[in-house]
């Protein structure tokens, strides 16, 4: 019968997608007690960095033999993330800014391991400023801080030399960032200073130097809040670009920039000054292959204002919400072992700063202190022999970072109101006759109608 | 003997001759700088340092050259990674194309159920619909079903494609049925029939499809950055715009350039191929 | 008889048959699970990854789905917030713009390249490939490298060359009434070869006789191309026609590599919005209004399509 081979087919279908479906469904079940958590790695680093990441990883599962370690490239990113925690792709472990840590805090994106983290030896160690990035509303730490640091003026010696500039003299205020600008611009052809406009940097970015100049472009009351762009401070700001990017012609030509393309150009010298995270070094080295002899860091300038100081931000180590209880216990172990210990544990930070810096990874770029001041100058203290980025480059900055003042990312919908920031801060460089008042107001009430809807 | 809209007597009248002559290499010219220039450039660039590239943009190599760009590519980038898992993700699409076109096709022609134009019908109809609507619903799915980060993800997908079926039905409309009768007559089964004579004779539009197939896989940029969000995972496409803020401007462009040996290999090779499926694209839309 | 081989000529009349009662097991043995069994993975990959989400998308811009909680609905709350948003509008203005610029650009030119191609006696083969090669290089290469083409700077490789003739370095990408026009530029480069080889392929399918019949009544070479060539092309120009609006509708890559939808939003299109709402929102994703934004610009060109398809018959009936 012909049939009997439609019927044999058609039944092998019926297995096998019953067999897909059933393997797909059961569960890994742990067996004799091994743990495997995923841990996450950045991508796109050197081999150097691989190599000392991995080096930590083998040491780690050394020390603790029930524990197996799977490294997984992963960088967080808003677009994919929900559909990865849904779809069970995340790493356990990974690492998120500041900004995007609370909102995942908020909404239950994240594991909590505060009873885990509670149980670590320094947990009530943490800068209070610091640790609050990570707290749940009823003031749990389910994301613990990593580092911190705050906004800096980066700036190109090799380009300050061939300007006429003395690279040890970086400026110190605005008006002295204008002019050399300026000058770096007639006397190289190179943009002497750029900004970040995309990918919500521009609002970050814009954010910054608000803060620099004394403003805020959020206000807090209980549970009201208030947008305040259009301020004084920010239309000076906006100003003083307009006048470095049209006027001085100071900012190359080139404005499409987010955090990785600006660091891009940055290390490849076309870029004289720009304003970023101040640990920024690192990942100028280990991404963009940076030439240490060119690179130079001084402290964010302030203006006099009584309200100016420098935006703080950090990064969170968290555990992936869907981490069963022992994974979570494991995952909080490989986050003491691989992010904090070094913080506080001699050995531990000698350790990690020999690997590093056996691997020719940057050991030694300036951060602020997650627990004190105290602490931290230890750290450095230990780890002196192993430094190997050009720490007296960074002198301008790491002077001068502990005397500013450290003020805290506006906290609601900190995303959606830089988003809406970019096209100001792109308007302004691309429009010459772009009407900063009106700009200004009209963010102004796209982000209060945001902050009245969430 | 074909010709166009210029008659012989057109032709020897020296005045369209010559402005004829005279359009045509300008057209060639024009043809050759748009379409092999930038290519050019890109081979040129891909050998040279990061600072001559941005200082001297179109000149030739004036600090000499750079070949190991093209080496840091392949290892450090890793483009051979993400080539293969291009390759991987072309040869499962068409796979998946091919067993799904074909089938239904021969079910639709040849079998021809009693229901056949009312799936037909529903086949068609999402031809007309554009493929936005899809995107969301389909990445859910994707999401519900799992099989995020598999090529699974990919390939699935690329099967529920209409415009196929459609041109294989077409193609198996065509063919004589007297070969079938006397295979028929022979003893063969419906399945003999498919395998041992259908699908030998239709070699063309299995090319035709292929070549569909692949090209789309090869160019599909927004649905592998969604589902394929493991940087281990993918193709060359989705990698390439991200690696651009890890590396160095010349060996960014090396990989590049490495990127587009392959497609420009193949299309050379198989020109005909691309041209007519190219061709047959727009007959069979008309 | 297990399959049927009636051609698909015209039925032959055929004789008066006995009724057969159909069960189940004259299905079976008709071939009926044959023919199951072969439509199996068509019916198996559409139904999941085609006719269901179809369906999910209509259902889904009636609700509020987040991949975190369950989905409620929450009927026209989705296109009443699409419809208020002002990037809405400026989301639609720039796509028309990007259409109309890819229509002035993109639709003549290939048409004029193919006439002259079809001219060419020897080595048209070359004119044919040369002309394709861009559609071979995968599209995010290209756009890439156009990126790289359209740096501002004065050392920028189109600056560099308009430098040679003196035209001053033209800001491209970083100026908000630029931006558009060099997207259309670069993708119409990308895709003109195809159109041009549809082109040609129809020029070259026009009879002979057609163009005798017009210089027997002594047509000059333009008159042949106005009456002969152009009203045989009409096919196919008007499908080149509407697919190209379908198509550029739907623009998403060029925006999205080239310029992330900026500067100020100068370019972003309907598609980089779906995209926005669904997939760039730090919250978790928009997913209804991403839906409901699709369903409404699949029925806006649905609308279109059916208008357009009247008229042309109108015209082609005349």
């Amino acid at each position: 019968m012909r049939s009997s081979k439609s019927i044999a087919l058609l039944a092998t279908f019926a297995t096998v997608a019953i067999a897909l479906t059933a393997c797909s469904s059961a569960a890994d079940a742990g067996d004799d007690g091994r743990v495997t958590v995923k841990v996450s790695i950045d991508p796109g680093l050197e081999k150097g960095a691989v190599d000392a990441f991995n080096d930590r990883v083998e040491q780690f599962e050394k020390a603790n033999p029930k524990i197996d370690l799977e490294v997984q490239e992963y960088n967080w990113a808003a677009t994919t993330f929900t559909a990865q925690l849904a779809g069970g792709t995340l790493p356990n472990v990974f690492t998120v800014p500041f900004t995007d840590g609370r909102g995942l805090v908020e909404r239950k994106q994240v594991a909590d391991i505060s009873a885990q983290v509670a149980e670590l030896p320094y947990a009530k160690d943490f800068n209070p400023n610091i640790a609050e990035a990570g707290m749940s509303p009823e003031a749990k730490m389910w994301a613990v801080p990593i580092a911190a640091y705050g906004q800096a003026l980066h700036y190109n010696r090799a380009l300050f030399t061939q300007a006429g500039l003395d690279p040890n003299d970086p400026p110190s205020t605005w008006d002295e960032v204008r002019t050399a600008a300026r000058q770096i611009a007639q006397r190289t052809g190179q943009a002497g200073y750029a900004q970040m406009t995309s990918g919500n940097t521009g609002g970050w970015i814009l954010t910054t130097v608000d803060y620099a100049y004394g403003g805020r472009t959020e206000r807090v009351t209980g549970d009201k809040a208030e947008a305040t762009i259009d301020t004084p401070e920010m239309a000076s700001v906006l100003k003083d670009m307009k006048d470095m990017r049209w006027s001085d012609n100071s900012m190359g030509a080139n404005f499409l920039y987010d955090w990785g393309t600006i660091n891009q150009d940055f290390a490849a010298g076309r870029i004289g000054m720009y304003v970023s995270g101040g640990g920024n070094y690192g990942q100028l080295v280990t991404q963009n292959g940076i030439k240490a002899a060119d690179y130079g860091v001084t402290a964010l300038p302030l203006t006099d204002d009584k309200n100016a100081g420098v935006l703080g931000g950090g990064t969170l180590a968290v555990v992936s919400a869907n981490s069963d209880d022992a994974t979570k216990a494991a995952a909080v172990k490989w986050i003491d072992f691989y992010y904090m210990e070094k913080l506080t544990d001699h050995d531990a930070a000698v350790q990690d700063a020999k690997t590093l810096a056996e691997s020719n990874a940057p050991v030694g770029s300036p951060a602020l202190p997650v627990f004190d001041k105290a602490t931290y100058d230890k750290t450095l203290e230990w780890t002196a022999e192993y430094v190997n980025v050009p720490l007296k480059q960074m002198t301008p900055y790491t002077d001068n970072m502990f005397d500013q003042p450290l003020l805290t990312e506006p906290s609601r919908s900190t995303q959606e109101v830089y988003a809406l920031l970019d096209p100001v801060v792109q308007t302004v460089l691309t429009d010459r006759a772009a009407d900063i008042k009106s700009l200004l107001a009209k963010a102004e009430a796209d982000a209060q109608a945001l902050l009245d809807r969430n | 003997m074909s010709r166009g809209v210029l008659s012989q007597s057109d032709w020897r009248t020296p005045r369209v001759r010559r402005t004829a002559r005279t359009l045509h290499v300008v057209l060639l010219a024009l043809l050759f700088v748009a379409g092999v220039g930038p290519m050019l450039w890109l081979a040129k660039a891909a050998v040279t340092p990061t600072q001559d590239t941005l200082r001297q943009p179109l000149s030739l190599w004036p600090n000499g050259f750079d070949f190991a760009n093209l080496a840091t590519a392949w290892t450090r980038v890793e483009i051979d990674k993400y080539f293969l898992n291009t390759v991987a993700i072309a040869a499962g699409a068409w796979l998946v194309q091919l067993l799904v076109a074909t089938t239904a096709g021969y079910a639709l022609s040849v079998l021809r159920p009693r229901y056949r134009k009312v799936l037909t019908g529903v086949i068609l109809a999402t031809l007309f619909v554009p493929a936005v609507v899809l995107l969301v619903p389909l990445y859910l799915t994707v999401v519900d079903a799992k099989l995020i980060n598999t090529f699974w993800a990919v390939w699935l997908p690329a099967g529920a494609n209409a415009f196929n079926i459609l041109l294989v039905q077409r193609f198996f409309d065509n063919l004589p049925r007297e070969v079938f009768e006397a295979a028929t007559v022979d003893g063969a089964g419906s399945y003999r029939l498919f395998w041992s004579v259908v699908l030998p004779m239709s070699r063309p539009i299995l090319g035709v499809v292929s070549v569909f197939a692949v090209i789309a896989a090869w160019k599909d940029f927004l649905w592998p950055l969604l589902v394929l969000p493991d940087p281990d995972l993918q193709p060359l496409s989705v990698r390439l715009p991200a690696l651009q803020r890890f590396v160095e401007l010349d060996v960014f462009l090396a990989a590049l350039a490495i990127s587009t040996v392959i497609p420009v290999a193949l299309f050379l090779v198989f020109q005909r191929l691309f041209l007519k499926s190219g061709a047959l694209e727009g007959a069979v839309k008309g | 008889m297990i399959l049927d081989t009636r051609p698909a000529a015209p039925p032959r009349p055929s004789p008066p048959r006995r009724r057969r009662r159909r069960t189940p097991r004259t299905w079976v043995r008709g071939g009926g699970l044959t023919t199951l069994v072969f439509l199996l993975p068509m019916l198996v990959v559409f139904t999941l990854f085609s006719w269901l989400p179809i369906g999910q998308a209509v259902v889904m811009s009636f609700q509020e789905t987040n991949l975190v909680s369950a989905a409620t609905f929450v009927g026209l709350d989705n296109f009443r917030d699409v419809l208020s948003d002002p990037l809405l509008w400026t989301a639609v203005g720039n796509t028309l713009w990007f259409a109309l610029l890819a229509l002035l650009f993109g639709y003549p030119l290939p048409l004029l390249a193919a006439v002259l191609m079809s001219e060419v006696r020897r080595f048209r083969g070359v004119y044919s490939a040369l002309a394709y090669l861009p559609v071979v290089i995968p599209p995010v290469v290209a756009v890439l490298l156009w990126k790289f083409f359209y740096d501002a700077s004065p050392t920028g490789v189109f600056n560099t060359l308009l430098g040679a003739v003196g035209i001053g370095p033209v800001p491209w990408l970083q100026d908000a009434g630029i931006a558009m026009p060099a997207l259309v530029i670069e993708a119409t480069w990308a895709a003109a070869g195809g159109t041009v080889i549809i082109y040609l392929a129809a020029l070259t399918g026009v009879a002979p006789e057609l163009y005798e019949a017009a210089e027997i009544d002594g047509a000059s070479v333009w008159r042949k191309v106005w009456h002969v060539t152009l009203p045989r092309l009409r096919g196919v120009l008007l499908v080149t026609f509407i697919l190209q609006i379908i198509g550029t509708a739907q623009v998403f890559l060029e925006p999205f590599l080239f310029t992330g939808g900026g500067p100020a939003n100068s370019t972003t299109t309907i598609l980089l919005l779906i995209y926005n709402y669904a997939f760039a929102n730090s919250l978790g994703g928009d997913y209804g209004a991403a839906t409901a934004l699709s369903i409404m610009l699949a029925a806006v060109l649905a609308i279109f399509s059916v208008i357009y398809f009247r008229v042309t018959r109108a015209w082609s009936a005349s």
